[in-house]
């Protein structure tokens, strides 16, 4: 609650400054029952199969019709019970046990087991070919599930999996019915055969349209630590597709609808201005940032990096565009996440350093103002990347911060298909931009290991046009995904995130949220640790 | 008359092959496709290994005959495969989506017709030559309104000011109305402009001064002499704008948050999704192949001179 509180006083500042005396009327304290909660989502979503969480409109659909193994408190980011009431890890973090909560069901009536999780985690750690499910991405080294008895399982991993537990906790490992996961992948974009044993259920759908969602009435297995049990408060949610800013803004303040999602900064004074609170949970990832190609000739030499890093205002991209509740990074990894290390001092903006740095690497200004060196020119390609708040304004304002010091930075929209071959061939892409959410330090292996996300495009990657390779950074990330004393984890993800500063392959712009609001009458509107929103507490206050 | 429906049957039926077979091989021929588009991005934070094995399970990679044929083969036994965005059935996602582009379309020309003809009358029976000419710069203003901006002003004044129309959750009648307003005026303004160009041409024509001189009166003689002969051009002009009602359809489904095939289009362009494209594609041949069709068999209703010697439709 910490951080959506001061979200909100941050909010309420911001009215007090503003001279407005409107403020939210948090009149009640007690819950209200009953109500359908109109909630705008900007996109429809599409494949409900759980590891594909990580796409907002998903996540934000799964988050209500699954629960998970184990809850992570979005403050303390502790692990907590939830259908899962203990567990216990082996020294070696390779075998993991799970004592499930007796008396759960799935929606359509089959009791959660043992056996059904297995399926789930075998499913999640090892797809299934046949039925072409994809392997989920927070699961690292799954060898197998073991149905122990009817409501114990244990997990076996091939090699130390220390991030696993933080793993079961996740969007992405909601635990589906067995009849879910016998559908091929390519129809799981249908919400209703989604069956989870969440405290709302799938009632209808339009597809692309709009999505309803009802309270189930026998629910009563939330996390353990809240003080709210038994079924949700609110009656259903009703989603609606509303691509448009201006609609989902203009009906939640002209009273059509109670809860939208996806705010620019840009549009956030008017929602404040009318009184409506702004929610801006923290992704608690890897922040919004660039990243290098080194296998590019043109970034390939460390002090061209640190040039460029160097010649990146980015305290006047975020002054520029964007509001209190998109913090300059400090970091490559968010200073809400685990294992943050405040490197401010390596992220300094230098333009003398800068030109410096480019004239010791072999850089000369050429005719046209632009660095030249060996008749090649310093000319960087990057593509924007939509679902990033405000994108193509950051990148067009870098390319101007960068073009101060003769360096071009193309900015290209593209189509998907060009984008994504493009994105694979590091001559055509210098420079990336990169974000990822998730809160455990796994999520920086996931970015930068070269059989993951592969931010650098290293050698053994997704690209077979690519030479580099930083085994220091790989062994370093490595050891983080095995070490399973946490101090340990922690001190080696302080020492990624000064290995990659120090080698100058990302440039973090600002703690990415995501933007929510709601109508003053909406109460107790919560966000899992990556800033999925969460409608079991959530009450609508008589208006 | 039946010899003739028949070839333009044949003709119907090489055009959707050709409508087929050419969108297959201009999708094949962008970079990139569907599954890599799909399973690269970051949001499923895929490795390189993972993604080649999905490709694999999917057959992307198999010789582009194979893969023509296969996709061949499967629509004429009404098998549409799968959405790769949506992961539904491309058939579930058709079903949904067309009735309701069938309804916005279907209401929002005939709206689009009325407005025309009302332009045109006024723009030919006003008082005053100096409102007539007023009226008749009214189709130059409607087709250069922006549809995103018709819509999004609709919607700021009636709903979110005025209050009188809810565009969120409206009931089945009233989420109609601003969506078709936004898609008629557009399409309105070409065929009024045509319409009142041909009522001037018409009207010109000695045997409308015959009429006249017979003391008919300006209302009869517009209805009974001038627009009989000017609809023709005016159905052809339909005729076209039948693609322009999808262009519009888009947008306004975009604006209005409404499901169709305008949105459903979009997307799959967007990210490549080849079995939705082509199942749209082939669709929307089918319905310029029957759309036109009808246009021909409407001419001799209206036109005498176009009837065959025998046969000819009542």
């Amino acid at each position: 609650m910490t951080s959506i509180k001061r979200r909100t006083l941050g909010a309420l500042a911001a009215l007090l400054l503003a001279g407005t005396i409107v403020g939210p009327s948090f009149g009640q304290d007690t819950p209200v029952q009953g109500g359908t909660l109109i909630y705008l989502e900007q996109q429809a979503h599409t494949n409900l199969y759980p590891p594909a969480g990580g796409f907002y409109p998903n996540g934000g659909v799964l988050n209500q019709i699954t629960d998970k193994l184990t809850y992570q408190n979005p403050q303390t980011l502790e692990i907590e019970p939830w259908l899962a009431e203990s567990w216990q890890v082996n020294d070696t973090a390779t075998e993991y046990t799970f004592k499930l909560r007796p008396g759960i069901t799935f929606s359509d009536g089959t009791p959660l087991d043992a056996k059904t999780v297995a399926l789930n985690y075998d499913t999640f750690g090892l797809g299934n070919k046949d039925l072409k499910y994809p392997v989920s991405e927070v699961i690292n080294n799954y060898d197998h599930a073991e149905v122990i008895d009817d409501l114990t399982i244990k997990f076996h991993f091939n090699k130390p999996s220390p991030g696993f537990l933080q793993g079961t906790a996740v969007i992405g490992s909601g635990i589906v019915a067995a009849s879910t996961l016998a559908l091929p992948y390519d129809e799981l974009g249908d919400a209703t055969k989604i069956i989870g044993t969440g405290p709302f259920v799938v009632e209808s759908e339009t597809l692309g349209k709009e999505l309803n969602l009802k309270a189930r009435e026998d629910y009563n297995w939330g996390p353990v630590k809240f003080t709210h049990q038994g079924r949700a408060y609110l009656d259903g949610i009703k989603y609606i597709i509303t691509p448009e800013d201006s609609v989902r803004i203009g009906a939640l303040l002209a009273g059509q609808a109670d809860a939208i999602r996806q705010i620019q900064a840009y549009d956030e004074p008017q929602v404040i201005d009318a009184g409506f609170p702004i929610y801006a949970p923290g992704t608690r990832g890897l922040n919004n940032a660039i990243s290098f190609r080194p296998d590019n000739p043109l970034v390939a030499d460390l002090k061209v990096r640190q040039a460029l890093l160097y010649a990146t205002n980015r305290k006047e991209i975020v002054d520029t565009l964007f509001s209190a509740n998109y913090p300059l990074a400090t970091s490559v990894l968010s200073s809400q996440a685990a294992g943050y290390v405040d490197l401010s001092d390596k992220l300094v903006y230098d333009q003398d350093k800068a030109k410096a740095l480019f004239a010791e690497a072999g850089w000369t200004p050429g005719a046209d103002g632009i660095l030249e060196k060996d008749g090649q020119k310093l000319d960087l390609t990057v593509y924007v990347s939509l679902p990033q708040p405000q994108n193509e304004g950051v990148l067009q304002l870098l390319a101007q911060q960068w073009a101060q010091v003769g360096v071009k930075l193309n900015v290209l929209a593209g189509d998907a298909g060009s984008r994504t071959l493009d994105l694979l061939d590091p001559l055509k892409t210098p420079v990336n931009v990169t974000m990822v959410g998730r809160a455990d330090p796994d999520v920086i292996k996931s970015a930068y290991y070269p059989k993951n996300r592969d931010w650098l495009l290293q050698k053994g990657g997704s690209s077979d046009k690519t030479n580099f390779v930083d085994d220091k950074l790989n062994a370093l990330l490595e050891g983080l995904a095995a070490e399973t004393d946490r101090e340990k984890r922690l001190a080696i993800a302080g020492d990624i995130q000064r290995h990659v500063l120090d080698e100058a392959y990302t440039i973090p712009f600002f703690e990415e949220p995501q933007a929510f609001a709601t109508a003053p009458y909406v109460n107790g509107l919560e966000f899992e640790a990556v800033g999925r929103p969460s409608f079991y507490n959530t009450w609508v206050a008589a208006h | 008359m039946s010899r003739y429906i028949i070839g333009r049957i044949g003709q119907a039926l090489l055009v959707l092959w050709i409508a087929f077979t050419a969108s297959f091989l201009l999708l094949q021929a962008l970079p990139g496709d569907a599954i890599l588009i799909k399973f690269q991005n970051p949001e499923l934070g895929l490795g390189p290994e993972q993604i080649a094995a999905l490709r694999d399970a999917y057959g992307v990679d198999s010789p582009l005959w194979q893969q023509y044929l296969q996709a061949l083969g499967n629509f004429l036994t009404g098998n549409f495969g799968y959405s790769v965005v949506g992961s539904v059935p491309v058939a579930h996602e058709l079903l949904t989506n067309l009735p309701a582009t069938a309804r916005l379309a279907s209401l929002g020309f005939t709206l689009a017709v009325i407005i025309a003809l009302g332009l045109a009358f006024l723009a030919t029976l006003a008082p005053f030559a100096w409102l007539r000419t007023a009226i008749q710069s009214i189709p130059s203003l409607f087709v250069s309104l922006p549809v995103f901006w018709l819509g999004i002003m609709l919607i700021q004044i009636f709903s979110f000011r005025l209050k009188w129309i809810s565009v969120i959750n409206p009931g089945e009648f009233e989420g109609l109305i601003l969506p078709v307003i936004t898609l008629a005026i557009p399409i309105s303004a070409p065929l009024a402009q045509i319409l009142i160009r041909n009522i001037d041409e018409v009207s010109t024509q000695p045997f409308v001064a015959v009429a006249r001189a017979k003391g008919a009166s300006p209302s009869w003689v517009l209805w009974r002499h001038v627009v009989k002969n000017a609809l023709l051009p005016t159905l052809t002009i339909a005729g076209i704008l039948f693609g322009e009602l999808l262009a519009g359809a888009v947008i306004t489904e975009t604006v209005f948050g409404l499901n169709g095939i305008g949105g459903l289009t979009e997307r799959s362009v967007r990210f490549q999704d080849t079995s939705v494209i082509q199942a749209i594609v082939v669709f929307s041949a089918l319905c310029f192949v029957a759309v036109n069709l009808i246009v021909d068999l409407l001419y001799p209703v209206f036109d005498p001179r176009l009837r065959r010697l025998k046969g000819a439709p009542a």
